[in-house]
């Protein structure tokens, strides 16, 4: 396969997870900004899926203007991380390989491109209700992955594909981890508000695995081993870790042994260092600590995969 | 017989040739078919079949995008859902036309590439060679496999007042436009299901099996599977539809420059296990961006050290670099008396009369009548940069002197000929509008093969004679009955 090819699958894997992730998160925190009764922050949400520090000003009026918001992180033509414009670069990663996807694939992703063109989404999204207009654009997600799944074929492509969107999963859920639980060194009345935790599991689609593993109610430490630890959970960090695994462990070939060995032993290094952790150790080395480095493995990976396999030195 | 509704409103343009209306004022025998099949149609379903065509085209994404204030916006090319019809006889002169063309051009550009006997021979002037910016000294000896440098190739042909074919120029370098030809014959079996079957109409779905046989025989490794990939400049290219399409049903890589590099004068893909040698290239990317160490050196399409891989013969290209020479305006005067000199042959296909403004003369008679002329750049395609001098105000006819006297070599005229009319559907009628013709012809080491049918391309502004895309044109599927 050609390398280009090759990237161009990880790519427009990486940008459809990551237009998933947002869309969810968006829903979700529109909807748990009308429960608040003081001030609502659209912050953390910013500064995960805008790429923006805390230096950019850029955004701070932003900050506790919901439409607004919705309307930067969807539709934003100045935002890099807009929906819109992710799927827009999601669309070329598809074009320059419309040949190795299948036509059905193609069509799935150029009806996605043009449903969040169409100005009657951005016009919706600013007077109507804006949690119908986003479970628009996310059902286009699960058709997406609907289509890949009953009509990709099951080759090197589509390995690239699931590394691309297991790595990107993985970071959007390490990310929102540290984000959450670093908010609470800032307000530590956080760590009991039930309601904080409860939308942090809807917004990755945990919250009946958690009821359903935990009786005890709403403890931080227990929303921490799920997101991190839990095996059978599909947003969490470990379970998208042994996916990049698996499916890295099937571009195994000859005539690259040596690339291929020295990735392998990274992924499985950090396969390891997440599943032989636990909340107890965590605690004691430091979540944030703990996050970086898993981070920084993860980017580690990615670097590593440009440099041997997309020929980009 | 009776003939319909949508035949009796239509009114042929005076003096021009009528694919459908004959002489006596009765649809021509082939058309008969189509016109009683669509009689039964009312303009309501016609319509339909119209919106049909078009939601087929966009949904495939079968559009070309163009770029407005930093957005894209993708269109289609306009398709004209009445099929244009070409005759058994019609299709075998053409046919025999175009291959005895193509053989003599064909000679041509061996000939000026290596012992120019054409130009020692006083057939062809050296300064019309010389002169031409796509003539390339690169070329000059470079052997290429089987003496073929015009693999693929795209003639275009219109019909006088009297129905006589000529040769309006011919596309010898990326033609491009045959995807079209696939998928409007795909598109008019959708709409106008059983009609192909009953018409007799020959098949065109030949054409990329033969290039995909041609591209294997060429290759320089005899070897039992060469790697054969089609070099695009992206996804931003106009025809980048084109390469994905037969890419797709040819089963070969699509590649863009950045995925190739040479090494010791081979060319290698880059993939996920290595480099991998390249034997056959089907290049869309023109002669100036291929190589940037030998052509344009801002280029960012091509490949650094492609030339000299090609010119030790370790990479076949198609078509060959350099074939704009043969192609060029000024020089297609001189394409019949090629054909007398290589082939001893009188032309079947004729030449549309032209007028070189190089020669002080032949310019001084177009200056006087330049009204019933059609100016060209000799390197210009696409339709841009034509005078029509039908249609021009006088002071763009100045103008446009001026601009012929900085550099007169680049110009010439021929008198406007009347493209023939073909019926096209608008707004619930048949109305008759302008149309060329591009047959595409493939040449292997099995000789030239023509896929029966091609590009009609048609001008759909009422009264236009330009069917150039970019100009408002559109097209039609070009059926030729068995």
């Amino acid at each position: 396969m050609l390398s280009r090819v090759a990237a161009s699958f990880y790519w427009l894997s990486r940008y459809i997870e990551r237009s998933d992730g947002m869309l969810r998160m968006l829903k979700i925190n529109y909807a748990s900004s009308q429960d608040a009764v003081q001030e609502f922050t659209w912050e953390p949400v910013i500064r995960i899926y805008a790429g923006l520090d805390e230096e950019d000003e850029g955004h701070a009026p932003l900050d506790t203007d919901s439409r607004a918001v919705l309307k930067f992180m969807v539709t934003g033509k100045a935002n890099a991380n807009s929906v819109l414009n992710i799927i827009t670069l999601a669309r070329e990663n598809a074009r320059g390989v419309q040949e190795h996807i299948t036509k059905d694939l193609w069509q799935c992703l150029n009806e996605y491109y043009h449903t969040i063109k169409d100005p009657k989404i951005e016009k919706a999204l600013q007077r109507e209700d804006p949690i119908g207009v986003l479970d628009i654009l996310i059902k286009q997600v699960m058709l997406y992955y609907g289509t890949v799944e009953i009509t990709m074929e099951r080759g090197e492509g589509r390995s690239f594909m699931n590394i691309g969107k297991y790595l990107e999963r993985a970071i959007q859920s390490v990310d929102l981890l540290d984000t959450k639980f670093g908010s609470i060194d800032d307000n530590p009345d956080l760590l009991t508000d039930t309601t904080y935790w409860k939308h942090l599991l809807l917004s990755l689609g945990g919250y009946e695995l958690y009821l359903k593993t935990y009786r005890e109610g709403f403890e931080a430490e227990n929303v921490l081993e799920q997101v991190a630890l839990n095996n059978d959970f599909p947003r969490s960090v470990i379970y998208s870790v042994n996916n990049i695994q698996r499916y890295f462990e099937r571009l195994k070939n000859e005539s690259n042994i040596n690339d291929f060995r020295e990735l392998s032993f990274r992924i499985g290094r950090l396969q390891s260092r997440i599943k032989y952790s636990s909340v107890k150790s965590i605690r004691e080395e430091g979540l944030h600590t703990f996050l970086t480095q898993i981070r920084s493995e993860l980017y580690g990976i990615a670097n590593r995969l440009n440099e041997y396999y997309f020929a980009h030195s | 017989m009776q003939e319909s509704a949508y035949f009796n409103e239509y009114s042929p343009i005076n003096g021009v040739w009528d694919e459908m209306y004959g002489q006596n004022a009765e649809v021509r025998e082939h058309y008969r078919k189509v016109i009683e099949y669509i009689s039964k149609e009312s303009a309501d379903d016609l319509n339909k079949k119209e919106e049909l065509a078009k939601r087929l085209f966009m949904s495939q994404g079968i559009t070309f995008t163009v770029y407005n204030s930093g957005e894209g916006i993708e269109k289609i090319f306009p398709f004209d859902i009445i099929p244009r019809i070409i005759t058994a006889p019609e299709w075998a002169f053409v046919e025999k036309g175009i291959k005895q063309r193509l053989t003599a051009l064909n000679l041509f550009l061996k000939d000026v590439y290596n012992n120019q006997f054409i130009v020692k021979d006083g057939i062809v002037p050296i300064d019309i060679i010389y002169s031409c910016p796509h003539f390339l000294r690169e070329m000059y000896k470079l052997q290429v496999p089987y003496d073929i440098y015009i693999h693929i190739s795209g003639i275009d042909l219109i019909r006088d007042h009297d129905g006589t074919f000529y040769v309006l120029e011919d596309n010898l370098r990326t033609p491009s436009g045959v995807s079209y030809m696939l998928e409007n014959r795909e598109i008019t079996k959708r709409l106008f299901p059983d009609l192909l079957p009953q018409c007799g109409v020959r098949s065109v779905t030949e054409y990329p099996t033969i290039l995909y046989k041609n591209l294997l025989a060429i290759s320089p490794r005899q070897i039992s599977n060469p790697t054969i990939v089609l070099l695009s400049p992206g996804i931003y290219n106009s025809a980048y539809f084109e390469h994905t399409t037969l890419a797709r049903l040819m089963g070969v890589e699509l590649v863009e420059g950045r995925d190739l590099v040479v090494n010791n004068h081979k060319v290698y893909m880059k993939t996920t296990t290595g480099l991998q040698q390249v034997d056959v290239i089907y290049r869309r990317v023109d002669d100036d961006y291929l190589d940037p160490l030998v052509f344009n050196p801002g280029s960012m399409l091509g490949v650094a050290g492609i030339m000299g891989a090609y010119r030790k013969g370790n990479v076949a290209i198609v078509n060959a670099i350099g074939n704009g020479v043969a192609d060029d305006k000024a020089v297609y005067t001189y394409v019949p008396d090629m054909i007398r000199y290589y082939l001893n042959e009188e032309p079947i296909l004729k030449n549309v009369p032209t007028f070189q403004l190089g020669n002080a003369d032949e310019r001084e008679h177009v200056f006087k009548s330049m009204d019933t002329m059609v100016v060209k750049k000799t390197n210009g395609s696409g339709g841009y940069g034509m005078l029509m001098g039908h249609a021009a105000t006088e002071q763009e006819i100045d103008e446009y002197k001026l601009e012929i006297l900085k550099d007169p070599r680049n110009f010439i005229a021929q008198p406007t000929i009347s493209l023939s009319a073909a019926p096209c559907y608008m707004q619930g009628s048949l109305q008759p509008r302008r149309i060329d013709l591009r047959p595409y012809a493939l040449y292997g080491p099995d000789g030239i093969e023509i896929v029966p049918g091609g590009l009609t391309r048609v001008a759909l502004k009422e009264g236009s004679l330009v069917v150039n895309s970019s100009q408002g044109g559109g097209s039609k599927d070009t059926w030729v009955l068995a």
